[in-house]
C-alpha cells in the first residue's frame, strides 16, 4: 500500500542506496552483503527523490509577494554572493517565510510585515528609492542603520532576520555539502585531534 | 461475553500474551518464542516496521521544512509532548500527542509516551548500565520503600544475557558502582572529558570515576547482529529517527523480528488492553479483554501466562482497570498497593563550564553517546542529609568564537570559518528518587479515553530530598569542576521541569518478599496470581540512577525463563 505523506517526509532515495552501497564496500563477509542487499530490498514504496523546490510553494498569506522580493533582498544584504552563492540564490528567503509562516506567532508575524514595511520607508527616506532599487552598498547602509537604531521593533526584525539567515545559510545544502564536508554516513568521532590538520 | 463458536475461542488462545512491544515486551517475545511458546504480542499503537517505517531517517538537514524545528499550532497543540527534548520535525511522529489519550494531573507530571510497535525503544536515549550490588542493597539499607527480593547475583547472568544479543558498547573499566558486561569497543572520550576524569581521580583518590557512557550501539557487530539483520553503527546520531543500519538496539530492529523469525509469534498492532480476566475457579488469570484501538468492538484473547510490558503508567492502568469479583480494587491489589511506591529519576538541573586549555587540539564528528559520572554519593556509606545520590552524563564540545556581529562578506567569511573559543563542557543530574505511598497513579472516577476505559490520574511530585540532592550536585559538581580548573560554571536548575520529563518513571507494581508489602514476587509473578507477569518499569522496587531499560530487558528475559520452566513443571 502506499502512503501518502507530506513532502518533507520524503526520503532521498537515493542517498539510502548509496549509503547501503558503501557499508557493502567495507565490508568483506558475504553475510553482510546479504544485510546491505536486505535493506536495499526493503526501501519503501513510497519514497521518492527530494528536490529543492518540492518542499513546497511558501505561501503569501502573511506576506505579499512584493514583499518577499524585499526579503530576498536583506537575506542576499546579509550573505551576499561572492565566489560561491549567497543566500538569496540558497532560496533562504523561502526557509524564513516558512518559518515566519509556521513557526510564529502574530505578534511576531506583524513585527515582520512591519519591518519590510519600516526597511522600503527608510531606503526611500535615505536614498528616494524603493530597497529593491538600492544598489549594494546602500542596502547594507539601510540594514544597518535599522539594527543600530533604538527603535525596539526594528531591532527585533533585524535581529530576527540575520538569525533566520544564518540558520538557513548554514544548514543548506550548498554549505553543508560543499563547505562543511557534511556526509550523514559513514559519520566518526575523534575525541582528540589537533587543530588545522 | 459468551462465545458460542469453539473455532473462534481456538483460533484466539495462545500459550502466552505479551502486553506491549516496547523494550521488555519486545524481550518478552523473543524469549518465550525462542523456547517454543506460542505468543500473541499485543500493541496498541500502529505497526512500525523495521526501515520500512522510518520516513524520516535518511533526510539531510536541508530537507526539512523548518530546520528540525515543529510548527507553532503543533505545539499549541501539545503543550505537554512539546516540553520532550526529542518531539522535533524528525521524530514527532513516534511521539503520542496531548489529546490522542488525555491523562489527569494532580499534581503537574509530564507523560511522555510512543504507541507504536517498539514503543519508545525507537527513540531512547540508548544509555545502558548495569545495577550494582549497592543499588539492589539500597532500600534494606537505608529504610525506604521495601527490600528488593534479588540481588545483583541473581540478575548478573540475565544481563549478559541480552548485552550479547542488543550489543552493548562500553569500557571495562572494573568499578563498583557499574559491573562491567559484555561490551562492544567503547567510544572515545575527548581530550577535556579524560582530563576532568584524571583530575577528579586525583583529587578525590580514586572515589569518584568518570568514564565512558554504556549504550546500546553496535560499535563492532558480532555475528548475533548479522543473524538480527543489523550492522555497524554509522556514527549518525540520529536515531530517534530509527535506524536503517539497525545500529543502536530497539524492538523494531531487533527482537520483534527475531520473535517473528521463529514462527511462533503473532503482533497483533492497534490493540488496547482493556483488563486481564481472572478465574475465580481456577484462581488464575485466564486471558486479557481488547478493545481494537479503531472499531472499539472487545474481543478476549486467552492463554496460559500473561506478561504485561505496557510501560509503567499502563501497566498500572491496566491492573487497575482489572476489577473482578476477587480483586475489587484491581488484579492483585489484596494490600491496596497497586499504583503507589511510584517513582522516577530527579533531571531537573543541569551545570556548564568552560575549560581554557587544549586550544590546539578539537573533537571532530558525532557521537551518539557522552561520558558519565557514575553515582559517587552515599555510595558505600551514608554521608549527607538526604538519602541516595545522582549520577550524571558529560560531554564536551570545542567552542567556535568567530564573529558574527557584522552583514555582508565579513560575516559570511567568518560563517565557515573555524576560529576555535574554549572548550565548554555540560552535564546533566540523573537523581535516585525515593519511592513513597504519596506518590501515585488511580483511575479517574469520571473521565474516560477514547476507547471507555478509565483516565489515569497521576500525582507525583520532587520531594525535600530531591531539593537536598540537587544543591549536593551544584556544590559537588562545581567543586569538582573547579578544582579540575575549569571556568564559568553555572549551574541551570529549573523548577518549573515537571517529573515525567526524564521517561523514567517506575514501580507501581512493586517485587518485594512479603505479598503485605509488594505485589510481585522474586520471580516477578503476582504473589496472589502466579500466571501473570509483570516485568517492565512498574516492577521496579527503587528506582537507582542508571538509565533502566537494560535492568528491565534482563529482568524480562530472567521471568521468561522461569515462566516457561514453571509451565513446564505443571505449575501455571
Amino acid at each position: 500500500m502506499v502512503k501518502i505523506l507530506p513532502a518533507y517526509l520524503y526520503l532521498y532515495t537515493q542517498k539510502l542506496q548509496i549509503n547501503l552501497i558503501l557499508i557493502m564496500q567495507r565490508r568483506s563477509a558475504i553475510k553482510n552483503l546479504t544485510l546491505a542487499v536486505g535493506g536495499l530490498v526493503s526501501l519503501p514504496a513510497w519514497a521518492s527523490r527530494w528536490t529543492p523546490d518540492s518542499i513546497g510553494k511558501v505561501s503569501t498569506s502573511v506576506v505579499s509577494e512584493d514583499n518577499q522580493m524585499i526579503l530576498a533582498e536583506i537575506v542576499e544584504t546579509i550573505i551576499p554572493e561572492t565566489s560561491t552563492p549567497g543566500a538569496k540564490s540558497l532560496k533562504v528567503n523561502q526557509f524564513i517565510m516558512r518559518m515566519v509562516n509556521d513557526c510564529y506567532g502574530e505578534p511576531v508575524q506583524s513585527n515582520f510585515k512591519k519591518g519590510l514595511t519600516l526597511i522600503d520607508d527608510l531606503a526611500k527616506q535615505s536614498y528616494g528609492k524603493a530597497f529593491t532599487s538600492c544598489d549594494a552598498l546602500q542596502k547594507a547602509d539601510v540594514f544597518n542603520k535599522m539594527r543600530k537604531s533604538d527603535d525596539t521593533s526594528a531591532k527585533q526584525f533585524t535581529n530576527m532576520v540575520k538569525n533566520l539567515t544564518i540558520q538557513g545559510y548554514m544548514n543548506s545544502e550548498y554549505v553543508l555539502v560543499n563547505l562543511l564536508n557534511y556526509n550523514m554516513a559513514p559519520g566518526f568521532y575523534h575525541g582528540c585531534v589537533p587543530i588545522g590538520k | 461475553m459468551s462465545f458460542l463458536n469453539i473455532d473462534s475461542v481456538k483460533n484466539r488462545t495462545f500459550d502466552a500474551i505479551v502486553v506491549g512491544s516496547g523494550i521488555s515486551g519486545g524481550w518478552a517475545a523473543k524469549e518465550l518464542t525462542d523456547k517454543g511458546l506460542r505468543t500473541l504480542v499485543l500493541e496498541r499503537g500502529r505497526d512500525v516496521k523495521h526501515i520500512t517505517d522510518y520516513p524520516t531517517t535518511m533526510m539531510n538537514p536541508w530537507e526539512f521544512e523548518h530546520l528540525g524545528q515543529l510548527p507553532k499550532a503543533i505545539k499549541d497543540a501539545n503543550p505537554i509532548v512539546s516540553r520532550c527534548y526529542a518531539f522535533n520535525e524528525d521524530a514527532a511522529h513516534f511521539f503520542v500527542k496531548d489529546a490522542e489519550h488525555p491523562y489527569v494531573q494532580e499534581k503537574p507530571f509530564d507523560w511522555i509516551r510512543g504507541y507504536q510497535v517498539g514503543g519508545k525503544s525507537l527513540m531512547w536515549a540508548r544509555g545502558t548500565q548495569r545495577w550494582s550490588e549497592q543499588d539492589f542493597d539500597g532500600p534494606a539499607r537505608d529504610g525506604f520503600a521495601v527490600d528488593w527480593p534479588i540481588r545483583y547475583a541473581d540478575l548478573a547472568p540475565w544481563y549478559s544475557h541480552v548485552e550479547k544479543f542488543a550489543g552493548i558498547s562500553g569500557n571495562r573499566d572494573g568499578i563498583p558502582q557499574l559491573p562491567d558486561g559484555e561490551f562492544l569497543p567503547p567510544h572515545e572520550m575527548s581530550c577535556v572529558e579524560k582530563h576532568f576524569s584524571e583530575q577528579t581521580a586525583k583529587h578525590y583518590n580514586n572515589t569518584r570515576p568518570i568514564i565512558i557512557g554504556r549504550c546500546a550501539h553496535l560499535t563492532k557487530p558480532q555475528p548475533i547482529h548479522y543473524q538480527q539483520g543489523r550492522g555497524q553503527c554509522q556514527n549518525r546520531s540520529l536515531c530517534q529517527r530509527g535506524c536503517p543500519y539497525g545500529g543502536y538496539f530497539s524492538s523494531n530492529s531487533s527482537t520483534l523480528p527475531w520473535a517473528q523469525k521463529s514462527g511462533k509469534m503473532t503482533l497483533q498492532p492497534d490493540s488496547v488492553v482493556h483488563s486481564i480476566i481472572f478465574d475465580e475457579k481456577k484462581n488464575k488469570a485466564t486471558g486479557v479483554r481488547v478493545i481494537d484501538a479503531h472499531t472499539n468492538q472487545m474481543t478476549e484473547y486467552y492463554a496460559k501466562i500473561i506478561f504485561l510490558n505496557a510501560a509503567t503508567m499502563n501497566t498500572n492502568l491496566i491492573l487497575l482497570n482489572s476489577k473482578s469479583h476477587r480483586f475489587p480494587t484491581g488484579f492483585g491489589n489484596d494490600n491496596g498497593l497497586l499504583g503507589k511506591y511510584l517513582a522516577f529519576h530527579n533531571f531537573r538541573t543541569t551545570i556548564s563550564a568552560e575549560y581554557e586549555g587544549f586550544l590546539d587540539s578539537t573533537s571532530e564528528g558525532i557521537r551518539p553517546n557522552s561520558s558519565y559520572i557514575p553515582r559517587f554519593r552515599n555510595f558505600f556509606k551514608q554521608e549527607t542529609d538526604f538519602l541516595r545520590g545522582y549520577a550524571a552524563g558529560f560531554g564536551s564540545t570545542r567552542m567556535l568564537d568567530n564573529d558574527l556581529s557584522g552583514i555582508g562578506e565579513d560575516l559570511k567569511t567568518n560563517l565557515t570559518a573555524k576560529k576555535y573559543g574554549n572548550w565548554r563542557v555540560g552535564s546533566h543530574m540523573m537523581g535516585e528518587t525515593i519511592p513513597k505511598e504519596s506518590n501515585y497513579v488511580t483511575l479517574d472516577s469520571n473521565l474516560k479515553d477514547t476507547w471507555g476505559i478509565p483516565q489515569l490520574k497521576i500525582s507525583v511530585s520532587y520531594d525535600d530530598n530531591d531539593e537536598k540532592m540537587i544543591v549536593d550536585f551544584h556544590e559537588q559538581m562545581t567543586e569538582m569542576l573547579t578544582k579540575a580548573g575549569f571556568k564559568n560554571v553555572k549551574t541551570h536548575d529549573v523548577p518549573s521541569k515537571a517529573p515525567g520529563l526524564d521517561i523514567h518513571e517506575m514501580g507501581g507494581v512493586r517485587m518485594g518478599k512479603d505479598p503485605k508489602t509488594s505485589m510481585l514476587n522474586k520471580w516477578n509473578q503476582f504473589h496472589n496470581c502466579k500466571n501473570v507477569f509483570v516485568t517492565d518499569g512498574a516492577c521496579m522496587t527503587s528506582t537507582s540512577t542508571q538509565n533502566p531499560s537494560l535492568t528491565f530487558m534482563a529482568i524480562t528475559a530472567r521471568a521468561a525463563d522461569h515462566a516457561v520452566k514453571e509451565l513446564r513443571k505443571g505449575n501455571l
